[in-house]
């Protein structure tokens, strides 16, 4: 194993689904000897690609968990995250580029920068994660990588330059021009695993020149030994560019686009020296953590394998021999048999077995050092813990984790069934910290919640393939919130004076909407009306209000809840007669206080051919929906709306039906609004319908 | 407190052009400025003040993304708002953007007849009638795109539009001027335009002249507003 860190790679592939994640990598682990023959991902040879290693993976051809395999690139250690490109998986992704070094944006030479890359980007942002972008499917018709690099500037912002042009396009896509080298790269045997370098064809000549010009601009401002040798008109090596193309990608200011076909084995190698050249190593980049002694204090990791340990745990995953745990390793050597310590649960733990993995298989190792990205066996704990030797108390920052939009309840179809679903939501929450479950007292039914129809749709299909438990599965719930829109007065009395030990509690003063935060409580109470004692009593009494509306059993939210007088007995009042008169003086309130139904509005982002435009616009307007705009770039129109969760479900099958498959779309929570009065009455009557039933 | 306060300030109601609406006449508008002195802020300002006005407004961005077009709405009524403390805000916002749709396109991918297109699909489905138009980053250097220019009150009619506000970008080096005073590259044909709005700055103020009005507009040419450099809104005295 490589000791220098210099050599190390920690990379995530990033990407719009359908754009050839899975594929490119499977070239990947073909070029550097990992796997023997190429699988496609819908291969015919019903293999599948190699990284798609869940069942289900295969089935729908995309991916779904993000698998980790490590490579060895001409003496570069490559461990390579592939990451899924559906947007219900971005926690998936969030993780990973959390925990990687750099990464490579994947787009698709016809589809360009598609919804999802943006949603992508927008997480490489948030973890300043440097990245190189590769145009794939140059072998498709509509191939345009010039027009996609223009996309890659205009649409995310990035100061993209191609350093390759392409040799044919299309049908007659042959290889690649290297604007560093200034050489033209074939590739050839069955598998493109010959590499030819050749003169720059003459008709090519005068574009590579010109283009190479434009690189040189753009990359001078991050080297002074290039700008100077540029003002003097003397040599430029190719070392000069590649460090100063590193530099300004390191800095976040340039990212370099390459090219190519990876169905095609056309470029792929070119793209490997590029995360050697120009991805970042684990020195090269500032990891900071969380001194949990001095008030989460940061502080940067040393990378170095002599200071005192600290890990990761960035993914689990329960497979035959238990729970595999994902790990970094920020700084310190880990060896087999070592006790690490869970910073979060203070518990010490026996590193057993320790793993590097190669997507479903893996390889045993003795020891991983800083930087490394290897495997746990048996170590018990969530994703996102961090694991120290004991000598420091310190967290890894901690990791934004959106909040779940969507629920449905599961019943399981026998007790074998019940015993396994158990076994299934345990694993399951325990990976995915997106993915919620509780059971309702009410109806005695399992809730599970998650960030779209498709994300609980795979957790229910892996129940059954995985744990054989048969679920049934009620219709998606939305997760409704009620408030109250004006200020209302209450002043409640709660005495029971019959049978036994009698109750009494006053409560009063009002209640007023609260523009930001769910629960406020104020206590004005003078002159002793109400004894201090009981004044935490109300407050409770208040928030055993707020579970549960009384529109349509939703939480409420948004209330401050003021009291200002009240009154009390020497014997009667309690902790619960006080308790109680809360609640009835919030009963009295809420109604007066204008109660509404919030409903969950999602930012949808349908992206399609603009032929389908006028339909894609009826469809959202149908469900309630409120277009924003619509952007039209030459065949291809992104129209946005804000659109209630609600009318959502199913949307994924009628879009298909309308464009002929050539659309899709993206959804994300954008806030809670008051639904119309005419969805307001439906709730309010299911609700009294369901009240009355029981 | 109601969504009228919020356009008390307009520009277009502070130089009296609300008569002009009244007259109901169709009115084709520009705003003309160097690059980045503010001619989208003034073009929101006046979209907004006919969307408070119950009009709905297709703002149509040439070359902008949809959400930096967004963003200049929900900042000048954020900044109109700091102002008039609204106790209904959000709701206001909510029930007004319900009049406002953006549409984008490319540079190359503009024109007038897709535009038209576009509005058919959109009122066919009775999902959007724009009453009034706001067309920003119109390339007005482009002659193909200037002779549909002509066109234009054809167009107006034919969708029954009340209004078309264009910007245009005008620039320190070029002093060609029509006779009315309208800078190049719209000197040429100026008579296309009811209303010509001028932004300049000067001193430390920023002015908003009025350079042409038609016969039917109640404002007089050379009255102007000397705005808020900060945020575009009429300066306070």
């Amino acid at each position: 194993m490589s000791v220098d860190l210099s050599n190390v790679r920690n990379i995530g592939i990033s990407a719009h689904i359908d754009s050839g994640k899975t594929t490119l990598t499977e070239r990947i682990l073909f070029y550097t000897d990992r796997i023997h023959a190429i699988h496609d991902v819908r291969g015919k040879d019903g293999v599948g690609a190699k990284m798609d290693s869940m069942e289900l993976e295969r089935e729908r051809g995309i991916t779904i968990q993000s698998a980790a395999t490590y490579c060895n690139w001409k003496g570069n250690d490559i461990n390579i995250i592939d990451t899924p490109g559906h947007v219900d998986f971005t926690v998936e992704v969030e993780r990973a580029l959390r925990v990687l070094d750099g990464a490579v944006l994947i787009l698709c030479s016809v589809g360009g920068v598609q919804s999802q890359s943006i949603t992508v980007n927008r997480q490489m942002d948030r973890y300043n994660v440097p990245r190189i972008s590769f145009i794939n499917k140059c072998d498709r018709t509509g191939a345009n990588p010039e027009r996609v690099t223009g996309q890659l500037q205009d649409k995310l912002g990035l100061n993209a330059h191609m350093l390759q042009l392409p040799i044919g396009l299309e049908n007659d896509l042959e290889g690649i021009v290297d604007l560093v080298t200034m050489k033209a790269i074939y590739f050839d045997g069955d598998n493109g695993e010959i590499i030819r370098e050749e003169e720059i064809p003459a008709e090519l000549k005068d574009a590579a020149d010109e283009k190479r010009e434009e690189l040189l601009d753009a990359v001078s401002m991050f080297s002074d030994e290039l700008m100077e040798a540029m003002l003097e008109e003397t040599e430029i090596s190719t070392d000069m560019v590649r460090e100063a193309v590193r530099a300004g990608t390191l800095a976040l200011e340039f990212s370099p686009v390459f090219i190519g076909s990876a169905y095609k084995n056309k470029a792929v190698q070119p793209l490997l020296d590029a995360v050697e050249y120009y991805l970042p190593c684990p020195t090269d980049v500032e990891n900071l953590g969380l001194d949990l002694d001095k008030d989460e204090e940061e502080f940067p990791v040393s990378n170095n394998d002599d200071d005192p340990l600290i890990m990761l745990a960035f993914k689990l995953e329960d497979g035959r021999y238990g729970q595999l745990t994902y790990v970094r390793t920020y700084q310190g050597r880990l060896n087999k048999g070592d006790t690490v310590f869970n910073t979060r649960t203070g518990k010490k733990v026996k590193v057993g077995r320790l793993v590097r993995m190669h997507s479903d298989e893996m390889e045993e190792i003795d020891s991983c050092g800083s930087g490394d990205i290897v495997a746990l066996f048996g170590v018990d704990c969530a994703s996102g813990d961090t694991f120290t030797d004991g000598k420091l108390t310190c967290s890894m920052s901690s990791m934004h984790i959106p909040e779940p939009v969507i629920s449905l309840a599961i019943i399981p179809s026998d007790n074998k069934a019940q015993i396994n679903m158990s076994k299934a939501l345990n694993r399951f929450t325990k990976e995915d910290p997106t993915f919620k479950t509780f059971v309702d007292h009410e109806t005695n039914e399992t809730i599970i919640s998650g960030m779209g129809e498709l994300h609980l749709e795979v957790y229910v299909e892996r129940m059954k393939r995985e744990y054989g438990a048969e679920v049934e599965v009620g219709a998606p719930q939305v997760a409704y919130r009620e408030t109250i829109s004006q200020r209302a007065e209450f002043n409640y009395t709660h005495k029971k004076q019959t049978g036994g030990s009698g109750q009494f509690g006053r409560v009063a003063g009002y209640m007023e909407p609260l523009e930001e935060g769910e629960y406020e409580f104020e206590d004005k109470i003078v002159g002793g009306s109400i004894p201090r004692e009981f004044i935490s009593s109300c407050d409770k009494g208040f928030q055993k209000s707020l579970a549960k509306g009384t529109l349509c059993g939703s939480p409420v939210t948004g209330v401050r809840c003021v009291i200002n007088d009240g009154s009390f007995h020497a014997v009667d009042s309690s902790d619960v007669a006080f308790q109680l008169a809360a609640v009835g003086a919030f009963k009295e309130g809420y109604i007066k206080a204008k109660p509404a139904i919030m409903e969950p509005i999602m930012k949808v982002a349908v992206e399609g051919p603009s032929e389908f435009q006028g339909a894609v616009m009826g469809s959202i307007n149908q469900r309630r929906g409120m277009i924003i705009g619509t952007t039209e770039e030459g065949t291809y129109t992104v129209v946005e709306a804000e659109v209630p969760l609600s009318e959502m479900f199913g949307y994924s099958t009628s879009l298909r039906s309308l464009t002929q498959g050539k659309a899709e779309f993206t959804m994300e929570f954008a806030s809670f609004k008051p639904v119309p009065k005419s969805v307001s009455e439906e709730l309010i009557k299911k609700f009294q319908d369901e009240k009355k039933e029981k | 407190m109601g969504k009228e306060d919020l356009v008390s300030n307009n520009p277009l109601r502070a130089l009296g052009f609300e008569k002009d609406e009244a007259a109901d006449t169709r009115r084709i508008g520009l705003v003309m400025a160097r690059a980045g002195l503010g001619k989208t802020a003034i073009l929101v300002q006046i979209a907004m003040d006919s969307m408070l006005r119950d009009n709905k407004i297709l703002h149509v961005a040439i070359g902008e993304g949809v959400d930096k077009t967004r963003t200049w709405y929900d900042d000048i009524l954020t900044l109109t708002n700091d102002e008039e403390k609204l106790d209904n805000f959000q709701q206001v916002v909510d029930e007004i953007m319900q009049n406002r749709m953006i549409m984008t396109f490319k540079e190359n991918s503009f024109s007038l007849a897709t535009l038209e297109e576009r509005m058919e699909d959109l009122s066919s489905q009775g999902i959007f009638k724009a009453d009034c138009l706001v067309i920003d980053g119109f390339d007005f250097s482009d002659s193909d795109r200037t002779k549909a220019l002509a066109e234009l009150k054809t167009f107006m009619e034919s969708n029954n539009l009340k209004m078309i506000w264009f910007s245009a970008t005008c620039h320190r080096d070029d002093e060609r001027v029509s006779a009315n005073g309208v800078p190049a590259p719209c000197h040429d044909f100026d008579d296309v335009f009811d209303t010509v709005l001028l932004i300049s700055p000067e001193g430390g103020n920023i002015n908003l002249k009025t350079l042409k009005c038609s016969k039917a507009c109640a404002v007089d040419a050379g009255k102007s507003l000397i705005l808020d450099p900060a945020t575009m809104l009429i300066k306070k005295a």
